[in-house]
């Protein structure tokens, strides 16, 4: 549990996080989900194994969900998530009909199985999203698989905005190659999203809310929605 | 839509405000059914200001999703009897 209230203040600020900060407002985060989000897979805290030669520290580290389900993409149900983490009967729309007389359905690969990790950046000071999905047979997805399974929409952000995009890059705790939503923007928008009159009014906003506002762009591009609930005493009040 | 309930099928009154270098709407309130989808007030704003994408949010901090419902937003954010939106251009930034 958070209990120390930190609160940003606005007088120079960025748009950016700590470290610890981005620890204080990750534990937030899936404090919050859990509580407004109990039926979906949990957000949990993954700390750095601790090496010989480094001292423990419980504040790197990163939040982590996995095996969520995207169901195959289809053209008018492109951006229905099933989050249920088993098979449903939101998966419906998986079951069409076979036609037995075909030699290969969908390549044997019916559910994809979604992998998301929050990170901090230490050079951009933000949070990071980094992604990897593969099928039901271990067999990895690569990127254009992974746009087919996007909402329609973040496509369309992803294609035509500056501000998020998707790379490839060694997820700093696992070393393996992760797509990533590239966080050279976040900051700029985060700084709009938290620079309203009130908050300026206010003087600040509280850390524990910046991982809900982020997420609340993020998730749009990986088809995630955050509960009202959650967002209810996001900002100034 | 013709054929909704009376509750959902109230009008919400949406204030539209630039933020940074975003031009200002000559008309910046309007009324939308509370059935359409927010993805509609995105769109709007994209035709006005002939802009292929914008960043769109809500005063509580947070971007909604196309797919929210008018009045879901409204209930749950809106204030003296109207929804405000924000949106700015989204930058040539990264």
């Amino acid at each position: 549990m958070v209990s120390n209230q930190s609160t940003i203040n606005f007088s120079s600020w960025d748009g950016t996080l700590s470290s610890h900060e981005f620890y204080l407002a990750a534990r937030a985060f899936a404090d919050k989900w859990k509580r407004f989000n109990p039926a979906f897979p949990q957000w949990s805290w993954v700390p750095r194994p601790k090496l010989p030669w480094t001292a423990a520290d419980e504040v790197d580290g990163y939040l982590s969900l996995e095996n969520v389900f995207l169901p195959r993409s289809t053209e008018e149900d492109h951006d229905k998530i099933n989050l249920t983490g088993e098979e449903g009967p939101s998966c419906s729309n998986m079951d069409e009909p076979i036609d037995n007389a075909t030699l290969v359905q969908n390549y044997g690969c019916e559910l994809h199985h979604y992998d998301f990790h929050i990170l901090y950046s230490s050079s951009y000071r933000v949070p990071v999203l980094y992604f990897r999905a593969h099928c039901s047979d271990g067999q990895p997805l690569v990127l254009d698989d992974i746009e087919k399974d996007l909402p329609a929409n973040s496509g369309k952000v992803l294609m035509e905005s500056k501000w998020t995009f998707i790379t490839q890059e060694e997820h700093p705790h696992l070393n393996r190659p992760w797509y990533i939503l590239h966080p050279c923007g976040t900051s700029e928008w985060i700084k709009l999203l938290f620079m309203t009159e009130a908050s300026l009014s206010k003087g600040g906003v509280a850390v524990e809310q910046y991982l809900v506002s982020w997420f609340s762009v993020v998730g749009q591009v990986i088809g995630i929605r955050i509960p009202f609930e959650m967002l209810n005493n996001c900002g100034p009040l | 839509m013709a054929s909704e309930s009376p509750s959902s099928s109230r009008k919400v009154v949406v204030h539209l405000r630039a933020t940074g270098d975003a031009p200002i709407l000559k008309q910046a309130k309007f009324k939308i059914a509370g059935t359409d989808k927010f993805a509609k007030v995105i769109d709007f704003l994209c035709r006005q200001l002939h802009r292929e994408t914008l960043f769109v949010y809500v005063n509580s901090a947070f971007s909604p999703n196309p797919d929210e419902l008018v009045i879901d937003l409204y209930n749950n954010f809106g204030f003296d009897g109207k929804l405000v939106v924000n949106y700015a251009c989204s930058m040539a930034w990264g």
